[in-house]
Formats: structure tokens, sequence, C-alpha cells
């Protein structure tokens, strides 16, 4: 299967001296699910906005779908979404607004639009609430709707930051399972991020491990309970963070 | 397609069902107290009801009342006794009164000594209420005038064509000059329209870039806080197809703003001037006649102070210029903005830089200061916008120009420092070190 992210030396320096991110490296298969795990401040975000084409590396290159972020962040962008962390949307206008909004910025032309708009209406399970105004909705119903806006494009690569952060319990597997089926039945990818390690262990295939910005190890979750001779994937992170 | 979707949703955000209403609001609260201020200033002006006292009672005072009556005032006749004002206003629901002690007429005509004449009112605070105590005392000159022409007439036996002739020996013809060229017609009359024109565009203008800095700093922050931008940075769009999205609305925005303020504030001065205008002008035109002078229309284009409509386009031009630089500061200063609570503190730059030339230059002559000051207010570019109008009007081409060029230069390099900001990672990277930074400045105050 062919890569479609692959991750080479990707590292950023906010202040000189400092790395936020050093030299990571991995890659995410088509329809394969990667999740990059580690404590606050590890250095998630960093990589992520780096991929999204949102900061420029300072060095190192990252491909998506074969282009690189940083000579071709035009073609790079019309291969993935980005979710970030913690998103609001526009208050002012509807969910259905919303979703036109953006489905005009990703669609070549009016029925290309309708048909991304349709399958978002049809993934987020809103309803009727879609013709309210975003600024009543509540922080859970925020997020399905920009997680539906997120897949409804079916990008090569979606990129989610804290997926399900903010979110009860029923509503978090509804989410696990969606990213799940349409990572199965529609061959998409998925890069995510999370210190929920519960959620990783169901959700993902692969995982990496990320701490003061270094990527530890990578692999699938049954290669590191193995390797580490662990439980379960929190075991494995303990003991990844305090051997290093 | 793109661009129209991005356009279409920045106009909805600031297009509001509240920003409409405070748009009508402002307008019609502008004409409005333009009407209030008018009937105001017109009852303030109104010589024609004057309360009087007559104690005298002779046959001169009468005649000196009925003169003033046949001049179109209408003296209300009271009662008083005693010295006690404050309460006999009161008594009587008055503001003000003449009062005409016994012996008024025998001091002048048998005595011959000044006579005196009493003007009580009661002090008026605010608007009207100073407006309504200087005319109550044109009245009082009325009656002195009256009186002269009675005392003329009895004890000089002098008649009505050498009264006017010994009251008015010299009739003063008025000359105005402006920026080196002359027109006969007096000051005062030009100046209260002129007092209109200038005052419209720097208002205008000081409103439009509080209104368009507002606009664009609260859409650029809010959408870094809700990190809205950043789930539209990624999408396949060009940054700068983003960013021109925003400033497109935010001057649209803006200039409808304009216009509503300009067709208010231009009710509301008409509204508030016009009886005054009125007055000084058939005061002119009956002199007028007699001297030759111009009206005001013909004065203003002798003076060259009339615009054209090239010069209105060169204003019109200027006022853009000052917008956009207005928006790419607030562009760069929303981009800095980390919370709700630092747009705040960022918004003060600008409305520093805006207000304090607004105000300067509405009581001051910048070119009649000290050079440093004059240095400083023309560093700041939103000076050269307030004497824009000025310097159209006096010709002062010299001056307009440099102004405008350096606006130019300016808008230039913000926008440059902008659209950098935009293209390049800074917008997400600069607020971070921009925080750390303050950190570092703080915490040798805290050890203190
Ligand atoms: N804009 C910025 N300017 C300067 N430093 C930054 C900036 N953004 C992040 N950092 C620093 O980079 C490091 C990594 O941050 P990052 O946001 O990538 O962590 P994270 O793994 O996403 O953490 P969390 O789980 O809390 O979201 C942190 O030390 C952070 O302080
Ligand atoms: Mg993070």
């Amino acid at each position: 299967m062919a890569n479609v992210l692959e991750v080479n030396g990707l590292t950023k320096e906010y202040k000189k001296g400092v790395r936020a991110a050093n030299e990571v490296s991995f890659s995410v298969k088509e329809g394969e699910i990667f999740a990059l795990i580690g404590p606050n401040g590890a250095g998630k975000t960093t990589t992520i906005r780096m991929i999204s084409t949102l900061i420029t590396p300072t060095s190192g290159d990252a491909l998506v779908g074969g282009y690189s972020v940083v000579k071709q962040p035009d073609k790079v962008r019309e291969c993935i979404t980005y979710l970030p962390d913690e998103a609001g949307a526009y208050k002012t206008m509807t969910g259905n607004g919303y979703l036109k909004f953006m489905a005009g910025l990703f669609a070549k032309d009016k029925a290309e639009q309708e048909m991304f708009v349709n399958r978002a209406q049809q993934m987020c399970g809103l309803g009727d609430r879609l013709n309210e105004k975003i600024g009543g909705y509540s922080r859970g119903m925020i997020r399905k709707l920009l997680l539906s806006r997120a897949v409804m494009t079916a990008p090569k690569l979606a990129i989610m930051d804290e997926a399900t952060s903010g979110l009860d319990v029923i509503n978090a597997l509804d989410i696990r399972r969606t990213i799940k089926n349409l990572a199965r039945e529609q061959g998409m990818s998925f890069l995510l991020s999370s210190h929920n390690m519960l959620e990783i262990e169901y959700v993902s295939d692969r995982v990496g491990i990320i701490t003061g910005g270094n990527l530890l190890v990578t692999g699938t979750i049954d290669e590191l309970k193995q390797k580490y001779n662990a439980e379960n994937l929190e075991e494995v992170f303990e003991l990844v963070v305090n051997t290093k | 397609m793109k661009f129209r979707n991005l356009l279409k949703k920045e106009l909805s955000e600031l297009i509001t069902p509240q920003a409409i209403f405070s748009m009508i609001f402002t307008m019609v609260l502008l004409i409005f107290m333009g009407q209030i201020m008018g009937s105001a200033m017109e009852e303030g002006f109104d010589t024609s009801e004057i309360n009087i006292c007559n104690m005298d009672n002779t046959e001169f005072t009468e005649k000196v009342l009925s003169q003033l009556e046949e001049k179109g005032s209408k003296p209300n006749m009271v009662t008083i006794s005693g010295e006690d004002y404050a309460a006999e206003l009161e008594r009587l629901d008055l503001n003000s009164v003449i009062v005409i002690p016994e012996g008024f007429a025998d001091s002048i005509l048998v005595d011959k000594k000044p006579a005196e004449l009493r003007y009580v009112s009661e002090l008026g605070i605010g608007f009207s209420g100073t407006m309504s105590s200087v005319s109550a005392s044109d009245s009082v000159s009325a009656i002195l005038d009256t009186a002269t022409d009675e005392i003329l007439l009895q004890t000089y036996g002098m008649n009505e064509d050498e009264i006017a002739r010994i009251k008015e020996p010299v009739q003063t013809v008025e000359f105005t000059t402006f920026s080196g060229k002359t027109a006969n017609i007096s000051a005062m009359s030009l100046s209260s329209v002129l007092m209109m024109q200038s005052m419209i565009a720097p208002f205008v203008i000081f409103f439009l870039l509080m209104m368009a800095s507002q606009m664009i700093m609260t859409a650029i922050s809010t959408e870094k806080i809700d990190k809205t931008l950043e789930t539209l940075l990624s999408a396949p769009v060009p940054r700068i197809t983003v960013l021109m999205a925003k400033l497109v609305a935010a001057v649209i925005v803006a200039l409808l703003n304009a216009l509503s303020m300009m067709i208010g504030f231009f009710f509301y001065m008409t509204g508030m001037m016009g009886n005054v205008t009125d007055m000084v002008q058939t005061e002119t035109t009956a002199v007028a006649e007699a001297t030759g002078a111009l009206n005001i229309a013909e004065a203003m284009n002798a003076l060259g102070l009339s615009l054209g409509v090239g010069e209105y386009l060169l204003f019109g031009l200027q006022l853009f210029v000052t917008v956009a630089i207005g928006l790419a500061i607030s562009l760069i200063l929303g981009a800095l903005a980390e919370d709700a609570k630092s747009v705040q503190n960022l918004t003060m730059p600008i409305m520093i830089m805006v207000m304090i030339p607004f105000f300067i230059t509405m009581f001051m002559n910048v070119n009649e200061m000290s050079m440093g000051i004059k240095a400083v207010m023309y560093i700041i570019p939103f000076t050269h916008s307030y004497l824009a109008i000025n310097n159209l009007m006096a010709g002062n081409m010299l001056l307009f120009w440099g102004g405008f060029v350096y606006q130019i230069i300016f808008f230039a390099v913000c926008m440059f420092f902008a659209v950098r900001i935009f293209t390049t990672d800074k917008i997400f990277t600069m607020t971070g070190a921009l925080s750390e930074m303050f950190k570092k400045q703080q915490q040798p105050k805290a050890k203190k």
C-alpha cells in the first residue's frame, strides 16, 4: 500500500535553540489511522500544524500524497482537511450555512458542493438543529459539526488534533466509530493526536509516542505491547517515557 | 467563486441586524439632534418676546414701547413689586424681565442724565439657556435704540431721515481675504457656512476609521481565538484570497457606514446651522444691495473655497487611502490578539493614532506649531486625512500631495508587513513569541 503521508525529520524551533519538534519521522499508509500520543507540550500540535501547512518547518519535510508541505503547500491543501484542537465555528452562521461555506472552499462546482453538504448533514446527526445558529450549539454539537465538515470532502488525509476532546462518553464513542468506518469503507487515512490512551487503543492502527519534541517509537499497538511486555497502551507509554 | 464565497461570508458576519440597526439609529439620531439643536437656537435667537415692567408710566416710555412694537417685538407687560427679583421671576414664571424704573423719562428729558434700566435674568445653564440670556440683552439694546430715537425726536426735534443719518453716518463694507484672494463679503457669514463643511469631513473620517479598524480587528482576532482561521488557512484557498475577502468586506461596510453617517451629519448640521445661516444671510442681502456685496455661493467661488469635481474626487481618494491604512494597521494588531482581553488592549494604539490628530486639528493650526510637535503630528498618518479638506480648499496642493504620498508609502509598508504576517506562519507563531516576551518583562517586576 502506498504511503499517504511521509514525514522526514520535521523540526520546528519557535525560539532559536529550543526544538518544539525534533527530527520527527513517520509514515501513514492509505486507509490507516495513525495517532500521535504524548503529554501536554510534547509537540503534537506543532507537528500536526507543520503537516497541515499552517506553520513552516525549521528543517525537514513531509510529503502528503507525494507533495511537499514546504515546496507545494497549495497542492497539499487539496489533499487534506484539518480539525484544530478546541476549534469553534462562525457563531452567526447556521450549521447548514457553515457546511455550505466550507464546502464551497473545497468543491470544484455547485454539484460537488451540494454533494459535500449532503454527506456532512447525514454524518453529523444534528438533524433539524442544523438550521439553527451555531452560537446556540453545545460544545459536543460544534465538535460533531466540525468533524463531519472535516470528512465530507473525503480527503486523502484527515488531520485531527484531539478529535474527541470535550465530548462525553457516548459522543466520543460515536465519533471513534465514524472515524473507523470511514477508514475501513472509504480508505480514508487519519492522523490523530490525543493523550487519551484508551481511545487511541480502540481507534488507531498504529501509534507514535512523542515527548519533548522527540518521536520515541512507532508501531502497531500489538507490536508495542509485545515489545515492552505491557498489558495496555498506557503501560507502554509509561515505560517508553520513563526509560528515555 | 471561492473569493465570492469568502466575501459573502465576511459580509454576512459584518452586516448583522445589530449593525444595520446601529447604522440607521446613528443616522436618525443625528438628524433628530440637528432638529432639536436648531429649534433651541431659534428660540434663543428669538427676540420678539420681551417681558417688560414699566414703572415709569410716562408718555415717553409709552412711546418707546409702542415704537418697539412697531419694530416687530411683542413686549409682554408685567408688574413687579419690590426688589426680590428672584421671587418675582418665580411668581410670574419668567426667565427674564426688563424693569423701567420710576423717573426713567425725567432723568433723560429733565435732568439730562443717563437713566437707569434694569435687566434681570435667570442664569441659563446648557445650550438653549445660554442662547436665551444672550438674546435677552439684545432686547435691552432694542429698547435703548428706540429710546435714543425718541430723545432725538423729542428734545432735538429731528426728523426720521436726520436720525437715520446720525445713527449710521458710516456704512461698513466688509471684505474677506483667503489664501491670496479677496471677495466682497463679511467673514462672519462665510465662517458659519465653512464651519459646517470643515466639521463634516473630520467627523466622517474619525468614525470611519474607528469603525473599520474595530471591524477588521474583531474579524481577525475572533477567527484566531476560535481557531476558525486555522481551518480556513488549511483549506485549498490562497491565503491572499482570504485576506483580500476580509479587506474588501471591511471597506464595503465602512463605506456604507460613512454614507449613512454623512447623510445624518449633513442633516444635523443643516438643522442646527440653517437658522443661523439664514439670519446672517438676510442681514447680508440687505446690505448687499447697497454695497454690491456677493452672496455666499458667489463669495465661496471668488475665494476658491468651493470644491470642484476634481477636488472632491481627490478628497474621496484620500479618504479611501485613509481607511486602507486603518485597515492595514488593524490587520497587524488583530493578528497579535490571543484572547478577547488582549483585543481590548490592542485597539489602543490605533485609537490614539486616530483621536489625537482629530482633536488637535480641530482646535489648533498644525502649521503654526513648533517644529518638534509639527513633525510628530505629520508622522501620524491620519493627521494628513484631517487636514486634507482644508488644504484642498486653501489650494495648498503641495501639502495635500505631500501628505497623500506619505500616506501611500505608509500604507504600502503596513500592507507589506500585514501580507507577510498572513502568508507566512507568523500569524500563528507571532503571538507566542510576544506573550513570552511580556512574561519575561513582567517577571523582574513581580520579584520586587
Ligand atoms: N506559537 C508558539 N510560540 C512559541 N512556542 C510555542 C508556540 N506554540 C507551541 N509552543 C511550544 O512548543 C512546545 C510544544 O507545543 P505543542 O502545542 O506542540 O504541544 P502539544 O503536544 O500539542 O501539547 P497539548 O497536549 O497540551 O496540546 C511547547 O513547549 C509550547 O510551549
Ligand atoms: Mg496540542
